[in-house]
């Protein structure tokens, strides 16, 4: 039986994971994406967007986006499907989201008697939850690209299919190696036990941060791996037909999906919202002497704010490695999914496998 | 004379450190890094007054110009000598070696008897800027100037540019010369010089 008092923390929780990815990340990442992208490349970049004289150094720009698309007509071509080009963009956007729901943005707090954790959804499961759902989106991508009937998109969304399909497989064999160390599919569990810096998964699991960010890029389908969108071979590849708020929501998937890989990357491999040699239980001990709620609370911010902060790292290392590579070929990106990652991560199993049953590689 | 074939070494050969392609890619985004760390903290090392370290391109365009290149080209003009009248002869010339066909010229005589050309038309909705007209001019008559702005306009009819508009003082395109005389000329007297070998290199 669900409480009031739960259900209104899962909602608060629930809100804010929301307005942290709706409202902050997705407007703020268009927004650094030209930035970024302008100063990598010694140009200013996009600052001409002003209310009443003031610039604030380009932000307006995605306020100026959102009006202008909003106003925009919804155009739906002849001869496409009108529901399934209204539904594509929803079941591209809706998982994106959904996948935060198990990903622990902080750890676990007592107020009181209450135990709060950050996390909407402790599944037991949660990695699996991760790549469950993220699988839904390729149905939002395919269904779009064949009901524009436009032959870039029906290209698009046949490249995104193939390549996302692919990419699942290895994405999910990258991790195992992981899963096996921390003998957990928990996301929570997984964190809990990164407590320690020297259990975070990047120190014993490099390679398979490498395979597992090169998975999760081409998953996103963002440069090198944006074949499905190739602008200068398929137009705008499967959104080619949208335009206005649909567009927007392609969009906004394609950020929330940056968020959402960099957040998984956190997680598993870069301890969650734990700051290096600090543990849970001394940084509350730190601020005890302002009471244990006080206490559990400026630890609570501290961590979300740790939290975010990783993010925000991995997601500028993603937005470098999309404006510095040259798009791969489309046959070089099945040759990588297939011939490369996908040994390279049984190889990983292997090698943890037997690390483990050596003992060369601790067990926690 | 043969036809000697030249291979290009497209340099697909790539080392084994190459393929890779992971440090290599590391090394690809340091650059990038660097930029972006230069010009990031540039900016802020310039407000409190330290040294340029960014290397900003961007041009403000309406507020500030950019100073275009020697060897840019231009709307191309005629050249009005000292004396007031055009250079040109009317040897049609640069209408024929105009590729799309921009130019028209009714040519006349004067009563001294040297040429000059009675109207002199060039369509700015077709030229296409590629400075071959300046390139067969013996006369050094008409050449690219670095007129770029106010080039567009709402209605082609008003694109077209007779003598009026196209007359250019020449004290003004003392730098087109030297640029031209230094780009065709010296490879004219290169070719006629004696004391070179003309047989092309290997
Ligand atoms: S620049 Fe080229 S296109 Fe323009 S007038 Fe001269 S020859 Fe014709
Ligand atoms: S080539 Fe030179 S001299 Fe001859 S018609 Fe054209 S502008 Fe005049």
């Amino acid at each position: 039986m669900i409480g009031v008092v739960d259900l209104i923390e899962v909602l608060v929780k629930i809100g804010f994971i929301v307005v942290l990815l709706v409202g902050v990340f997705a407007p703020v990442l268009t927004w650094v994406e030209r930035k970024q992208s302008a100063v990598m490349q010694d140009r200013i970049g996009a600052n001409r967007a002003d209310v009443f004289g003031f610039r604030i150094i380009g932000l307006l720009h995605a306020a100026a986006d959102a009006i202008k698309l909003i106003f925009k007509e919804d155009f739906i071509p002849r001869g496409a499907d009108r529901t399934l080009h209204t539904l594509a963009p929803i079941m591209a956007l809706i998982p994106a989201i959904l996948a935060f729901s198990v990903i622990p943005f902080g750890g676990t707090y007592t107020f009181g008697d209450r135990e709060v954790n950050l996390v909407i959804a402790n599944l037991d499961v949660g990695v699996l939850f991760v790549f469950a759902i993220t699988s839904l989106a390729t149905y939002g991508v395919f269904i779009a690209g064949w009901s524009s009937n436009n032959n870039w998109a029906l290209l698009g969304g046949l490249r995104a299919s193939a390549q996302m399909f692919s990419y699942e497989v290895t994405m999910g064999l990258t991790i195992i190696g992981l899963v096996m160390f921390y003998q957990s599919l928990s996301m929570v569990e997984i964190v809990a036990k990164q407590d320690i810096f020297w259990h975070w998964g990047i120190i014993w699991h490099w390679p398979a941060f490498i395979l597992f960010l090169a998975c999760a890029v081409a998953e996103n389908k963002r440069i090198p791996f944006d074949a499905p969108e190739a602008e200068s071979e398929l137009v705008a590849g499967y959104f080619t037909e949208y335009s206005g708020l649909k567009f927007v929501m392609f969009w906004t998937a394609e950020f929330i999906e940056i968020v959402t890989i960099s957040a998984l990357c956190v997680v598993l491999f870069f301890g969650g919202h734990h700051i290096p040699f600090i543990a849970d239980a001394k940084l509350i001990d730190c601020f005890s002497s302002l009471g244990a709620n006080i206490a559990n609370l400026v630890a609570m911010v501290i961590g979300v704010t740790v939290f975010v902060s990783k993010l925000a790292i991995i997601i500028f290392l993603q937005m470098t490695i999309r404006w510095t590579m040259p798009r791969f070929r489309y046959d070089q990106i099945m040759k990588l999914g297939w011939k490369m990652i996908l040994p390279l991560s049984l190889i990983w199993i292997f090698v943890v496998g037997l690390g483990m049953l050596t003992n060369l590689i601790p067990r926690i | 004379m043969a036809i000697t074939v030249k291979k290009v070494d497209r340099n697909v050969d790539m080392t084994l450190w190459e393929r890779m392609y992971i440090p290599e890619m590391i090394c690809g985004m340091l650059i990038t890094w660097r930029h972006f760390f230069l010009n990031f903290v540039g900016l802020f090392l310039e407000e409190v007054g330290g040294k340029h370290y960014r290397r900003i391109a961007t041009v403000y365009y309406p507020e500030e110009m950019p100073i275009v290149p020697v060897a840019y080209r231009g709307r191309p003009v005629l050249v009005r000598s000292k004396n007031g009248i055009e250079k040109c002869v009317a040897c049609g010339l640069c209408e024929a070696a105009c590729p799309p066909n921009c130019i028209s010229i009714i040519g006349g005589e004067r009563p001294n008897g040297d040429r000059y050309p009675d109207s002199y038309v060039l369509d700015g909705s077709r030229c296409i800027f590629c400075g071959f007209c300046e390139e067969v001019c013996p006369k050094e008559a008409i050449v690219m100037s670095h007129d770029w702005k106010n080039l567009c306009e709402y209605n082609r009819s008003k694109m077209v540019y007779t003598k009026k508009e196209l007359l250019y003082p020449e004290r003004n395109l003392q730098k087109r010369f030297d640029v031209l005389r230094d780009k065709y000329f010296s490879a004219y007297r290169y070719r006629q010089s004696p004391n070179l070998k003309t047989e092309p290199k290997e």
